[in-house]
Order: structure tokens, then sequence, then C-alpha cells
């Protein structure tokens, strides 16, 4: 195993360990999907040799590539629905905020004496003061 | 005439309680004013007993948060198609750029017939800056290119409407890209009658501080291509 391949484990366990003891319990499940993926990924750090002869199974140089192309992938992917998904919440929040705007508008003054206020519609969210 | 004047605000109140004091005077000349003015989440909120209203009746929301001028002056939109039809429905800047004067010269423009009356800059004798010109020959071109409507100053927070253009248009665009949706959607109403009126808009310390940045330029060109990716369109 080389300096790099310790690193990496090292970076991929301290991670690990920094989040079971930062989330206290809390998202046990995800802490354990990502435990699960992490240890995958150690094993394909610390056996390099075993990623190539998968990689070579399904036609692709090194095994490097054959964990890096469908992650890239899923990553493009997941930033784009992130974004979509900020977005309409966004347009949400907008709305709410605008609803409750409207609902506690109030109305200041009046028109000079010399004009009448125009007629109350009954749909008018404004209340005088 | 019976004129709504749609106000947009955040933080500053000085410049707008005098926007506010010359639009008073100027009201029985445009046969009473309503303005719609929406506090866009100022931190403190604008205090309503600040505001000078004699002779003006405001109508004043507040959103819980800040959420950008173009969703303000949607509030503000909404507020004012609740109520019976006015004339003509004016926008308008709350730093103390826009005249009064102007508000009254672009809602006679719909009296006279028109259905959008966009302010124009540069027919005036406005003081507008060599970097800020620039930039606005630029986005003129941009906006003919992606609205196909063909006006001589690009961004320009004074129009005026009337109640069936109104009606039309509905800003998605929370921030500074409203601008352009709103010509995007009155290009796309049908047939409008779209006219531009001279007015002077004074540049000054605080509202150049204000204002837009040259990035704030293509801040708009993302928030225009998010809501082409992601927004939602009729």
């Amino acid at each position: 195993m080389n300096l790099a391949a310790v690193a990496l484990l090292l970076l991929v366990f301290g991670l690990v360990v920094f989040d079971w003891i930062t989330l206290r319990g809390k998202n046990r499940r995800a802490l354990l999907l990502e435990s699960a993926a992490f240890v995958g990924g150690a094993f394909f750090i610390a056996f390099p040799n075993r990623a190539t002869a998968l990689a070579h199974l399904v036609g692709i140089g090194r095994g490097v590539d054959f964990l890096l192309y469908p992650i890239v992938i899923w990553l493009v992917r997941e930033s784009l629905l992130t974004r979509r998904r900020r977005h309409e919440d966004g347009e949400r929040l907008t709305r709410l905020a605008r609803a409750v705007a409207i609902a506690e508008a109030r109305t200041l003054g009046d028109y000079s004496s010399n004009r009448a206020p125009p007629q109350s519609s009954g749909r008018s969210a404004s209340t005088t003061t | 005439m019976s004129l709504a004047v749609l106000i947009p605000a955040y933080n500053d109140v000085a410049p707008l309680a005098r926007t506010l004091r010359a639009l008073g005077e100027r009201a029985d000349e445009a046969g009473g004013v309503t303005v719609f003015l929406v506090d866009d989440g100022s931190e403190p909120a604008i205090d309503p007993e600040a505001l000078p209203h004699a002779n003006l009746r405001v109508v004043l929301a507040r959103h819980p948060m800040n959420l950008g001028q173009g969703a303000a002056l949607e509030t503000a939109r909404q507020l004012a198609l609740r109520e019976e039809p006015f004339d003509a429905y004016v926008t308008m800047d709350a730093d103390g750029q826009h005249r009064a004067e102007d508000v009254l010269s672009l809602a006679r423009a719909i009296a006279d017939g028109a259905d959008v009356a966009f302010g124009n800059r540069f027919l005036g004798d406005s003081n507008v800056p060599r970097m800020r010109a620039a930039i606005l020959r630029a986005a003129r071109v941009f906006e003919w290119a992606i609205t196909g409507l063909r006006l001589a100053d690009a961004h320009n927070g004074l129009r005026a409407f009337s109640g069936r253009a109104l009606a039309r248009i509905a800003i998605h665009q929370n921030r500074m890209a409203h601008a352009t949706e709103i010509k995007q959607q009155v290009s796309r109403a049908g047939p409008l009658v779209v006219v531009e009126v001279p007015v002077t808009v004074r540049y000054t310390r605080e509202s150049l501080a204000k204002g837009q940045t040259s990035l704030g330029a293509l801040v708009i060109v993302r928030d225009l291509f998010l809501h082409y990716l992601f927004g939602e369109h009729e």
C-alpha cells in the first residue's frame, strides 16, 4: 500500500468517526449508509487491483475510472436536482410570504376630501386604521 | 383619473418619505392617488407613523423577510388588482431617484390610450453615469434579443400600465431580473399599445449605493437562465 492509499484510508475513517461523534446518534440510518459506502470505498483503496479486475470485466481500463464514471454522473444529476428543488422551495416561500403580507396589509390615510374613496369591494385586503 | 402607484421599499425611509410627500403634493392633479407600498422585509420594519400620507391613501404591506424588488412589486401588483380598477398603475422606486411629475406624465400616457408606458432616461435629462449608460446600452441589445421589444431604455423602474395590461403580467423574478421579465411578458401578452415617455432620473449617492452594480447584470442573466430552466411557464 502506498502513501496516498494510507492517507486516503485515514481520511475516510477519520470522517466516519467524526460524523458518528458529532451527530451523536441522530440520523443513525443515514450514518450507517454513509459508513457502508465509505467501507466499500476503503476496500477499493486498499486493494486497487480488485477494482481494476472489475473494470476489465466491463471493458474499462482502470479501476479508478470504473468507480469515477458512475459517481460523476450521479453527482451532476444530484446537483441539478438540488438546484431545481431550491428554486421550487424559493417560489413556495415567496408565495407564502406574499400571502402573509397581503393578509396583513393595512391602509393609512385616505383620499383628499374632494374625492370619494373607491367602493369597497369586499375582496380588499386592507383594513382602515 | 384615479391613479395607483406601486412602490417596493427596502430599509431607507428618508427618500421614501420624500417620494410620498412629492406624490401627495401632486395627488389632486392626478385625481386621487393610492400608493401600494410593499416593505420588503426592512430591518427594522418601516414604521407607518414615519410615512407622510397627507393627501394620499397608502396601502402598506410587509414581507416577513427580504425577497427582492421583483417580489415586492408583484405583491404590490396583486394588492392593487384586488381593488376597484384604477385608470392607471405606475411603478416607481423608493430611493428618491424618480420624480412625481414623471409618474403623472406616465399615467397620462395610459389615460391617452397606451396600455404600457416605459420611462426613458435618455429622452429626458437624467444624469446617467457613463459606466451605467454603457451597461444599459449592452442590456438594451440583450433585451431586444430575448424579449423582442425594442426600447431605448433597458432597465428603469418607472413604468405605467392600464388595468388590462397589469392583469396580464405576473412577476416570477424576485430580484432584479423582473425588469426584463416584465418586458418579456408585455411582448407576449398580445396586442398592447406600448409607448416610451421621457423621464428624468436623478442619480444621488444613496440611489447609486443601493442600485445595481455592473456585477448585477451577470446576476440578472443567471436568474433569467435559472427561471428558463426551472421556472413556471404559462
